[in-house]
């Protein structure tokens, strides 16, 4: 199928769906939709499953959103305001920022030994990103009056404008980057342009997001000229975990079922290199911003004492980080799917809690003596679970939805 | 033009929450939404422990990072020195209260600091997120300068009063509630202040005896060193204090 063809195809996309409904009836329809058409496959599960799991916490935030509205979280005015909502979106969009870098590995640095994850990588990285604006859209007051009010406001003096301009603009290139994938258009001008142009846009989107936390001088946990960096490196070492992670899953978590190319790179020592490089260098960052934290005396990072001692900070640090540095660094380990697969899933869920931590670290200490009598406490409510949850089973819905009728295994004629 | 701010005296100030109580009455605040505060916390140790207080109301900065974060322009300092948030633009990002370095800000749905919850118990027909049984008369509130009962989902704060001070004639150096001709004008906290530890006028206007109180009583501000300018000042004389920001102990 041409390009021209496929794009007039999105443009009918709609009328074809309509006139399907017709000719089918809704319960067929419905039918067609719950297993993706054509036979089953893990992605099928995995859709089904997801879309239960979105559809119940979608029910269950929704109600607590009518009935108590934001009231239904455990955050507040004078502690800590953000919460699990927001580090969750802080999670998915670095993802995907990180999903961007990886396929861009091949399609604009010239890595092709990477071009077959490529594919997959842009679609997940569409799907967190969808995951992490669902989720901050959930959380906010008037998520439709942003719409306007943040355009017409044009605050140039606020990260987070800034962040919403290059997240958008982010996204549209993103989409249509993956339009010109999906039509098999890898290697024309336009389509190089736009791999470069989304590239860029999510560079200085994910560094916003830092200026967001990292120019704000009044919370010495957060402020940091270098969090960019920091984000950045994080952001690629997640990018990287959800990659191999949901490539495995794609092949039934075994190397032998991946096409040649595919399994090359997944038994090779170029990715769990990247991946070992990526993780040393975020344990580099830990450790320096907690000895600074334990060290100082500025105000603000007593909290440094607090994360050292609790257990989620050493779950994070050794489990999340240190042993799947050791396994991606052992020659003998590091080509073995099931170390693989494991480091992915350790890194994932540390960088999970990692995010949640730096969010909620950053407000506890109260900004003056008398404001509290110690630290602020804070554990989401089940409403805020549940918006998480929404990302979560939207990613995975997302990406079932792409590996069973989008071909993400696919890739350009050449490579 | 005016530049409006406050003079605080710690000598004065005897924590008796009157200044609280009164603008709770005046702007229709809810238990825990204190848009004026007295905070009390002690220093020292047994036996020679001290409890203090501190007057907190929103700083109106001269420098407003809550201003500057603000992704819609919702919060926005006026000509004549106000902090104010339009609620229309408001969409409850609370990026404001993370920049705000004095915790004066509050999102209008959390859950009620005491129980039963006023919300639910006068309850709201239309866009007010409730319906308090007394309130400032209708024509008194204006949401594009956050004033008055607010609706669901958005930040509220203290606006210095300014549907009384901004109708204050041209020109007025100080605002006192001892004055007949200017008491209407005057914030609610500064009027209801039973030592008259609260002075509220022109920081512009060298004659004001807010101007005046601060050269010459060596006025000081809170968290100065994070350069956000407040445009209340404090009196800390030889018995007051203003609270170190150092706010538990490092061990």
């Amino acid at each position: 199928m041409n390009v021209q063809s496929q794009e007039r195809g999105y443009v009918s996309m709609s009328d074809t769906l309509i006139a399907h409904w017709k000719d089918v009836g809704t319960r067929a329809l419905l039918k067609e939709v719950l297993t993706l058409g054509g036979e089953r496959t893990t992605a099928t599960t995995i859709w089904q499953v997801s879309l239960l799991g979105l559809v119940i916490s979608l029910a269950i935030a929704f109600y607590m959103l009518v009935t108590e509205g934001h009231a239904a979280f455990n955050t507040n005015s004078w502690g800590v305001t953000w919460g699990l909502p927001i580090s969750t979106y802080v999670f998915f969009v670095l993802t995907s920022t990180g999903l961007t870098f990886l396929a861009s590995l091949a399609m604009i640095f010239g890595f092709d030994e990477f071009y077959p994850v490529a594919k997959r990588c842009v679609w997940l990285a569409l799907a967190t990103l969808v995951a992490g604006f669902a989720t901050l859209a959930l959380e906010l007051g008037h998520p439709f009056r942003m719409l306007w009010a943040v355009p017409t406001g044009f605050q140039y003096r606020s990260p987070m404008f800034w962040m919403g301009v290059f997240y958008t603009l982010y996204l549209l290139l993103l989409l249509l980057k993956f339009v010109k994938i999906h039509g098999g258009d890898w290697d024309s001008r336009a389509s190089r342009y736009l791999g470069i142009s989304s590239f860029v846009s999510v560079v200085i989107a994910h560094s916003t997001l830092g200026l967001l936390f990292g120019m704000m001088a009044m919370r010495p946990m957060w402020y940091d000229g270098m969090l960019p960096v920091y984000f950045l490196i994080t952001a690629a070492m997640s990018g990287a975990a959800f990659a191999v992670f949901f490539t495995y899953l794609a092949y039934g978590f075994s190397q032998e079922r991946m096409p040649e190319k595919l399994r090359a790179l997944a038994s090779g020592s170029a990715l769990p290199n990247v991946f070992a490089t990526l993780i040393g260098i975020t344990i580099l960052a830990t450790v320096s911003r907690t000895i600074t934290g334990l060290w100082s005396n500025m105000d603000g990072l007593e909290v440094y004492q607090l994360l050292v001692r609790s257990p989620m900070y050493h779950f994070e640090f050794w489990a999340g980080l240190v042993v799947p540095f050791v396994l991606m660094l052992s020659p003998t380990l590091q080509r073995q799917a099931g170390m693989q697969i494991l480091s992915a899933a350790l890194v994932m869920a540390s960088l999970f809690m990692g995010r949640l931590e730096f969010v909620v670290s950053g407000q506890l200490v109260p900004m003056f003596k008398g404001s509290a009598l110690g630290l602020y406490q804070y554990a989401p409510s089940m409403t805020e679970w549940m918006l998480a949850l929404v990302g979560i089973f939207l990613t995975f819905a997302l990406y079932a939805f792409g590996e069973k009728l989008l071909d993400l295994s696919a890739q350009p004629a050449r490579a | 033009m005016a530049k409006w701010g406050m003079v605080i005296d710690l000598e004065k100030c005897t924590g008796c929450q009157a200044c609280t109580a009164a603008c709770a009455m005046e702007n229709n605040r809810q238990p825990g939404e204190n848009w004026q505060d007295v905070i009390y916390f002690t220093e020292g140790e047994y036996p020679s422990v001290q409890v203090k207080w501190f007057p907190r109301p929103c700083m109106h900065c001269e420098n407003p990072s809550c201003v500057h974060v603000c992704p819609t322009r919702a919060t926005y300092k006026t000509d004549e020195g106000f902090v104010l948030i339009d609620w229309d633009r408001c969409i409850g990002c609370k990026y404001c209260m993370i920049a705000c370095p004095y915790g004066v800000r509050f999102y209008t749905d959390e859950k009620p600091l005491v129980g039963p919850d006023i919300k639910t118990v006068f309850k709201s027909n239309d866009e007010h997120s409730w319906n308090p049984p007394w309130k400032m008369p209708d024509s008194r509130e204006d949401w594009k300068h956050g004033v008055g009962v607010q609706p669901r989902d958005v930040v509220s704060k203290c606006t210095f009063c300014y549907h009384r001070v901004s109708k204050a004639p041209k020109g007025t150096p100080d605002l006192s509630e001892h004055d007949p001709k200017t008491r209407e004008y005057t914030p609610a906290c500064v009027v209801a202040c039973p030592p008259t530890a609260r002075y509220f006028g022109d920081l512009d206007n060298p004659e004001s005896e807010v101007s005046k109180m601060i050269s010459n009583k060596n006025g000081v501000r809170l968290l100065d060193q994070l350069g956000n300018k407040p445009q209340v000042y404090y009196l800390t004389g030889v018995g007051g204090a203003v609270p170190s920001n150092r706010a538990i102990k490092k061990t």
